[in-house]
């Protein structure tokens, strides 16, 4: 008898299901122009390992990895990590165009690919939330769904939360007599850290921390609590500082002026405060950070220095969206982050095996 | 975060303007001359496909009728000379294919490299444009994707055989539309067009499209590094 095979429109018709699978996405970049370059060569592409930001501000996005993640439950899915070729020196040159246009461009793309629920990480939510890109709707012959695109906020805060929870306990810091300071307090994840530092857990100071004088002022109604202060001010009065806002050039903070010990959660973008402050009794930890209970298959986090378990908050969340068939914008917008989505979300984390980053003590 | 810097006010009126335009204009006039020539003449040597390519040709004709509608508009003669000498490599490089019967590479050059490039610069141009070449722009750019499609959809179904003279006819041509859209980018830019952003918008056309017809992202990375060597 003959060997058994299938038909060709067999595999056609496989071929048309697989690319009907559902997928998530990832929209990152590099962390900066010499990183670039580095995942350049690191990806076969050593023609663009020595191009310079001109070339990068004309670069278009590409599929640059494809992934698999499997939750402790035993589910799996696929996803793809869209480089959106955006680079943070852009900023710090003043070439918005061209930072707009890669975000904009990378998400027509996401689409384009059919994937369901993209997270915009790093620098891509920061970038469409600053330049309010939502009004901008059509790419080229692209119509954006907003929906399918999702800030992975919700997840950073929820996982931020749990960090102080958990990492003030490593400490030995009792949160019951504890002040925390939240820098980028009005911010939409510092916003919604303060919520679930209000209502969750059993705090005894919280002081925000803003620019923004009426946001303060919202927020620190909404709470019906909270000392509103300057940053100088708060720093050395805080058991835990948690950072969350974003600066492309960081900021600079005095060791000698904090308490010790000291639990600085860095979840701004991007993470510098580890190498800034080193000081007995200073413990930094990277905020917005998990880690998964099973190896994810991924080459592209390879080039950031974090091991294959280790991932952004952000990412995680339309990794669970789409283990939960969520779909829609699960965070999306300025402060829209209630404790109830924080909870529906940290409680798709725990069941698929997520854990928040701790310190290495 | 600074903000995104005011947009250029443009005065379609000006002097300065109307003189990037006559440029401008006569290349994209004497691009789709190019185009209508180039469907009629692929029409001879795709007898199949004859009827559909003498079809896109009348279209590009009618282009080339609604942008010299555009430049009277604005009371600009266009510069046919400068548009084609601007045009001359690449006219050049089809008709040699041509001659020698390599459809492949008159596909690559006119429903490929031409389309990509038309559709990227009227996708920049249709925000800066004037109310009266917005509208012709616009209606264009939507024949310019199914042009791009029929392009696509033939090397596609021929990939196999396709595939070696494709690579072979991006590394000659590609750098040619690196260098064309340096030539114009200082024109370009008093119509409000950055060239970052149009490099941008041709590679992505130009990259979707051959993932259409069957190349990896490797493959395209790899053959899209060919137009910087132009840079």
């Amino acid at each position: 008898m003959g060997r058994f095979e299938l038909p060709h429109s067999y595999f056609s018709m496989l071929q048309s299901l697989y690319s009907l699978l559902p997928m998530f996405g990832l929209i990152g970049h590099p962390t900066s122009l010499e990183h670039a370059q580095a995942t350049a060569d690191f990806l076969g592409f050593s023609e663009y390992s020595s191009m310079d930001l001109d070339f990068w501000c004309g670069a278009p996005p590409f599929i640059a990895d494809e992934i698999k993640v499997t939750s402790v439950t035993g589910d799996q899915i696929e996803g793809r990590y869209v480089e959106s070729c955006f680079i943070p020196e852009m900023l710090a040159t003043r070439r918005m165009k061209a930072a707009t246009r890669k975000i904009l461009n990378a998400m027509a793309h996401a689409q384009k690919h059919g994937l369901n629920i993209t997270a915009l990480g790093g620098f891509s939510s920061i970038i469409f939330e600053n330049f309010e890109l939502s009004q901008i709707k059509q790419v080229r012959n692209m119509t954006l769904e907003f929906d399918r695109f999702t800030t992975g906020n919700t997840h950073t805060a929820y996982i931020i939360a749990r960090q102080v929870e958990q990492a003030s306990k490593q400490l030995g810091i009792d949160l019951g007599k504890a002040t925390i300071a939240v820098c980028g307090a009005t911010g939409d994840i510092g916003s919604a850290v303060c919520r679930w530092l209000n209502k969750k857990l059993d705090v005894a100071e919280i002081l925000l921390v803003a620019r923004n004088k009426e946001r303060l002022e919202a927020l620190q109604a909404e709470l019906g609590r909270g000392k509103i202060m300057g940053l100088e001010e708060a720093l050395p009065e805080a058991d835990i500082v948690v950072w969350v806002a974003s600066m492309p050039q960081g900021v600079q903070i005095d060791g000698d002026r904090l308490k010790k010990p000291c639990l600085m959660i860095d979840g701004g973008y991007p993470k510098n405060m580890g190498n800034k402050i080193q000081m007995d009794g200073v413990y930094v930890l990277n905020g917005g950070i998990v880690e998964h209970s099973l190896d994810i298959d991924w080459r592209i986090m390879e080039t950031v220095d974090i091991p294959h378990r280790q991932l952004f908050a952000c990412f995680a969340e339309s990794m669970l969206l789409e283990f939960e068939k969520w779909y829609g914008s699960f965070s999306w917008g300025r402060n829209m982050i209630t404790l109830e989505k924080m909870e529906m979300i940290g409680g798709a984390s725990v069941k698929h095996g997520f854990k928040p980053l701790l310190l290495p003590l | 975060m600074p903000q995104l810097e005011a947009t250029l006010e443009l005065d379609f009126q000006s002097d300065i303007y109307k003189d990037a335009y006559s440029r401008i204009n006569a290349i994209v006039i004497e691009g789709e001359e190019e185009a209508y020539a180039n469907y009629n003449q692929l029409s001879t040597l795709m007898p199949k496909d004859a009827e559909e390519l003498v079809k896109l040709a009348k279209m590009e004709f009618k282009h080339k009728k609604g942008f010299e509608a555009c430049g009277k508009n604005l009371n600009v003669s266009p510069d046919m000379g400068f548009a084609r000498e601007f045009f001359a490599a690449l006219h050049g490089n089809f008709q040699s294919a041509a001659a020698e019967g390599k459809i492949v590479t008159c596909l690559l050059i006119q429903s490929l490299i031409i389309e990509c490039f038309a559709i990227a610069a009227y996708n920049i141009y249709i925000p800066v444009a004037d109310a009266f070449a917005r509208k012709i722009t616009e209606g264009v750019v939507k024949d310019e994707y199914m042009h791009l499609n029929y392009g696509e959809e033939w090397l596609k179904a021929n990939f196999d055989t396709a595939r070696a003279e494709l690579e072979e006819a991006n590394k000659v041509n590609l750098p040619l539309v690196w260098s064309m859209l340096n030539q114009v980018a200082d024109d370009a830019k008093k119509l409000g067009m950055e060239r970052e952003a149009m490099v941008e918008d041709f590679m992505i056309a130009y990259g979707e499209a051959l993932a259409n017809i069957g190349f990896t992202t490797r493959d395209i990375m790899r053959m899209s590094s060919y137009g910087l060597a132009a840079v």
